[in-house]
């Protein structure tokens, strides 16, 4: 036989040089992509086997879901607009939702008292949301003019420890305020009562929530893509020189996005209180952290993102547990409920950075 | 050869500094003044405090656990007039904010202070496990008043546990009395538990479960939250549809609260009596749960008046005088009770020299804690080899208003079993 053979020549079929290519991190990362992956199909398979839940236990888990994925939503819209005008995490945002909903709870305890949330449910709520608003609303832009506005121009880290800084802040000022216990928001008798929905019992808090916070985004969508001041910010977002340049005040915008940003926290504040009826000065920052996760795996700059990942994050934490883990035997799975949704969030981070909805940034903006 | 003669050389002195080193460990017996003892001496010079540490619940839901205990040893310091063998007291407390890291960091910190003799608390058994290993390497003992996680005083526990004892009844009768009162009172044959990932918690779930399949009923659910969680929804639903004839959650006041109030909202178990556990005998969980409090029950040690020490009236008057309110939970008198176990046990083994310092042995103080037997306020008080030192009484109580100013051992809540 001679050296110069042909069958010793090396294979060039594309997809042997693709697997030519593939380096460890590689493996591992498809290999997580496949155990999840079992997860969730062994899981799914195992849960219809077992038969355990009947439709109307799916349809509660599924509207569980949607509400405190709307809520997520609400919150994630903040984060999602101040990442997009001004490049910074506002850790502290969660913390607005807690002011507007310690604010709520001290109109509408009064309220509750007095009969009128029982009797005028819309005028009550109102007033709720306006206190709430108002004051999320005021402490976000006290946040902005004190603390944020001086790290404007610093690159690195700073402004993100101040951010971190300020949630520390808040937090404590209003343990300071009204001390750690867990207080209790009023439950009036029409939160309680459910609808007929298909054949299904829906509580009519969980509609409410839903449809009022559909509403506001919708509101919220309408002014960032209809106005002129939403035009500014989406100018500001895509290029904040660029925009100054063409006459847009630029600390206008920003301020008009923290507005928009602490009047959605005022109102997830209030909805989040009225739906697990308590507020204490740390409730800001689990659904804060979640609802970041939330705007990241929609697309952290994307404001249809974070709507998209607010509902995906809540229908998943309530879902998964029954759907994924008891499917697969795992005991107790509701006590792994954040690590299905932070597996999510990493998953995302991992094949996805740009989120489901984000745009690929381009070098100058990332 | 293994090694040659320069690393060979090393090798014999590192082996010789590991056996001298283990050596010294083994026999660290120190002599200070006129006391010999085994782990160590504290020398507490003439006319300086006597340190002792505390570390409870001060902030956060549980903050009354923690508040009414540290209020217990208070008293317990007055009544001596805030001054022990001629040394004032100082009271060192920290705040373990009931979880694993703070007990931790609160252990930490006061194992730090060569002056802690002797450490009072925690209120949750989440801080006292990572917490009384902590204290007992640096030779301090540990007197526990409110957490009674059954493995903190089982045979089986670590030597770690070996400088912990607690002047509160195990989990391991408590459960056993709450799967009766469930079984034979309530007629209950289903049963479904959750707990929140504690040690508290885990241990009586557990123990109530495994106490309630021995007397014949069927436990349907064994469930865990996040201490954190506040959406309780789906895993409700998901209780619910194995329709138990009773909810047991001994959880702390957050997650209770919660479970209790979305339990109303959740069809199959409107009508599903929830249980609770001591933990939340306080008024931040009559505030925190709101109106669905009124008719909720919580199995607790029984703390009625009639079943306490004979100085407990006077007691009460002296607690409510000095703070001006009631008693913000049920675990003061334990509280007095430890406090009064490590007077007692200073008073017994400290020695003084001729210059007025005095010395307090650490082994001695930790054998003399064992050695207590009195009667305490909350009972009599005698511990076992592994630092069990209070006796079980049960009850049943059940909220009777939701207004938290209400609050008030036996009357919101009341007894009402046995």
């Amino acid at each position: 036989m001679s050296a110069s053979s042909p069958a010793v020549a090396l294979p060039s079929a594309p997809w042997l040089k693709a697997l030519k290519r593939l380096n460890a991190v590689d493996i591992v990362l498809w290999a997580l992509r496949i155990a999840v992956l079992l997860v969730i199909v062994a899981g799914t398979i195992g849960c219809v086997v077992k038969g355990r839940y009947t439709a109307a236990q799916w349809v509660d888990f599924v509207v569980f879901g949607l509400t405190i994925g709307s809520i997520y939503a609400q919150i994630a819209l903040g984060y999602t607009m101040v990442y997009g005008v001004l490049r910074l995490i506002n850790f502290a945002h969660g913390d607005f939702v807690m002011t507007g909903a310690f604010a709520g709870y001290f109109i509408a305890v009064p309220l509750d008292q007095s009969g009128f949330l029982q009797r005028q449910p819309v005028l009550a709520m109102a007033a709720i949301l306006v206190v709430a608003i108002a004051t999320s609303t005021s402490v976000a832009l006290l946040t902005e003019r004190i603390a944020y506005r001086p790290f404007r121009r610093v690159t690195g880290l700073a402004p993100l420890i101040c951010a971190i800084g300020v949630s520390f802040f808040l937090q404590q000022t209003f343990r300071g305020m009204f001390g750690s216990a867990v207080k209790s928001y009023p439950e009036p008798q029409w939160q309680r009562a459910a609808f007929n929905v298909f054949g299904f019992n829906v509580p009519r808090i969980d509609v409410i929530l839903i449809a009022l916070a559909l509403l506001f985004m919708l509101a919220l969508y309408l002014i960032v893509h209809r106005t002129r001041m939403g035009t500014a910010m989406r100018a500001v977002a895509e290029d904040a020189e660029a925009a100054a340049l063409m006459g847009i005040d630029v600390n206008k915008v920003i301020v008009f996005t923290f507005i928009l940003g602490g009047a959605m926290a005022g109102i997830a504040g209030v909805f989040y209180a009225f739906l697990y009826k308590q507020v204490y000065f740390f409730m800001g920052f689990t659904p804060g952290i979640k609802a970041f996760g939330a705007a990241v795996l929609g697309g952290i700059g994307s404001i249809p993102g974070a709507m998209l990942g607010g509902f995906f994050l809540g229908l998943v934490e309530s879902v998964g547990p029954a759907l994924f883990l008891d499917g697969i035997g795992i005991t107790a799975p509701y006590q792994l409920r954040d690590l299905i949704a932070f597996t999510l969030l990493i998953m995302v981070l991992i094949f996805r950075p740009h989120g489901l909805l984000g745009e690929r940034l381009s070098k100058k903006r990332a | 050869m293994l090694l040659r003669a320069p690393y060979r050389l090393l090798a014999l002195i590192l082996f010789a500094f590991f056996v001298a080193l283990t050596a010294g460990a083994a026999s660290a017996a120190q002599t200070l003044g006129p006391v010999t003892d085994d782990i160590g001496v504290i020398r507490i010079l003439k006319g300086a405090p006597i340190q002792i540490g505390a570390y409870w619940v001060l902030s956060g839901a549980d903050t009354a656990l923690g508040l009414d205990s540290r209020r217990g040893a208070e008293i317990a310091f007055k009544d001596i007039g805030g001054k022990l063998l001629g040394h004032p007291i100082k009271f060192n407390v920290e705040d373990d904010q009931c979880s694993a890291e703070g007990g931790q960091t609160a252990a930490t910190k006061l194992a730090a202070n060569p002056q802690t003799v002797v450490v009072l608390g925690p209120a949750c058994s989440s801080a006292a496990t990572p917490g009384a290993p902590i204290l007992w390497q640096a030779g301090i003992t540990n007197i526990c008043n409110a957490c009674s996680a059954p493995a903190l005083t089982d045979p089986s526990r670590k030597p770690d546990y070996a400088g912990f004892a607690r002047t509160i009844a195990s989990d391991k009768d408590q459960g056993a009395s709450d799967a009766k009162y469930i079984y034979e009172v309530l007629k209950a044959k289903t049963l479904a538990t959750v707990h929140d990932g504690s040690p508290y918690a885990q241990q009586l779930a557990a123990v109530t479960a495994a106490n309630f399949t021995k007397l014949g009923g069927t436990v349907v659910a064994q469930e865990a939250v996040a201490p954190t969680d506040v959406d309780m929804h789906p895993l409700l639903s998901d209780i619910a549809s194995k329709k138990p004839d009773v909810l047991y959650a001994p959880v702390f006041v957050a997650a209770a609260a919660q479970l209790l109030r979305q339990s109303k909202d959740t069809p199959g178990l409107d009508h599903t009596p929830m249980i609770g556990g001591g933990s939340l005998a306080a008024p931040d969980f009559i505030e925190a749960a709101g109106p669905s409090v009124v008719g909720f029950r919580i199995c607790y040690p029984d703390v009625s008046i009639d079943t306490m020490g004979k100085g407990y009236p006077k007691f009460l008057e002296e607690y409510k005088k000095t703070y001006g309110e009631a008693p913000t939970s049920g675990y003061h008198a334990n509280s007095y009770d430890a406090a009064m176990m490590a007077i007692k046990a200073i008073e017994k083994v400290a020695k003084a020299d001729k210059d007025g310092n005095l010395f307090i042995g650490k082994k001695a103080l930790r054998d003399a804690v064992y050695a207590s037997k009195f009667d305490g306020l909350s009972g009599p008080i005698g511990c076992d080899a592994y630092g069990q030192c209070a006796s079980f009484k049960p009850a049943v109580m059940e909220f009777t208003s939701a207004d938290p100013k209400t609050f008030a051992m036996g009357k919101n809540p009341k007894k009402i079993w046995p």
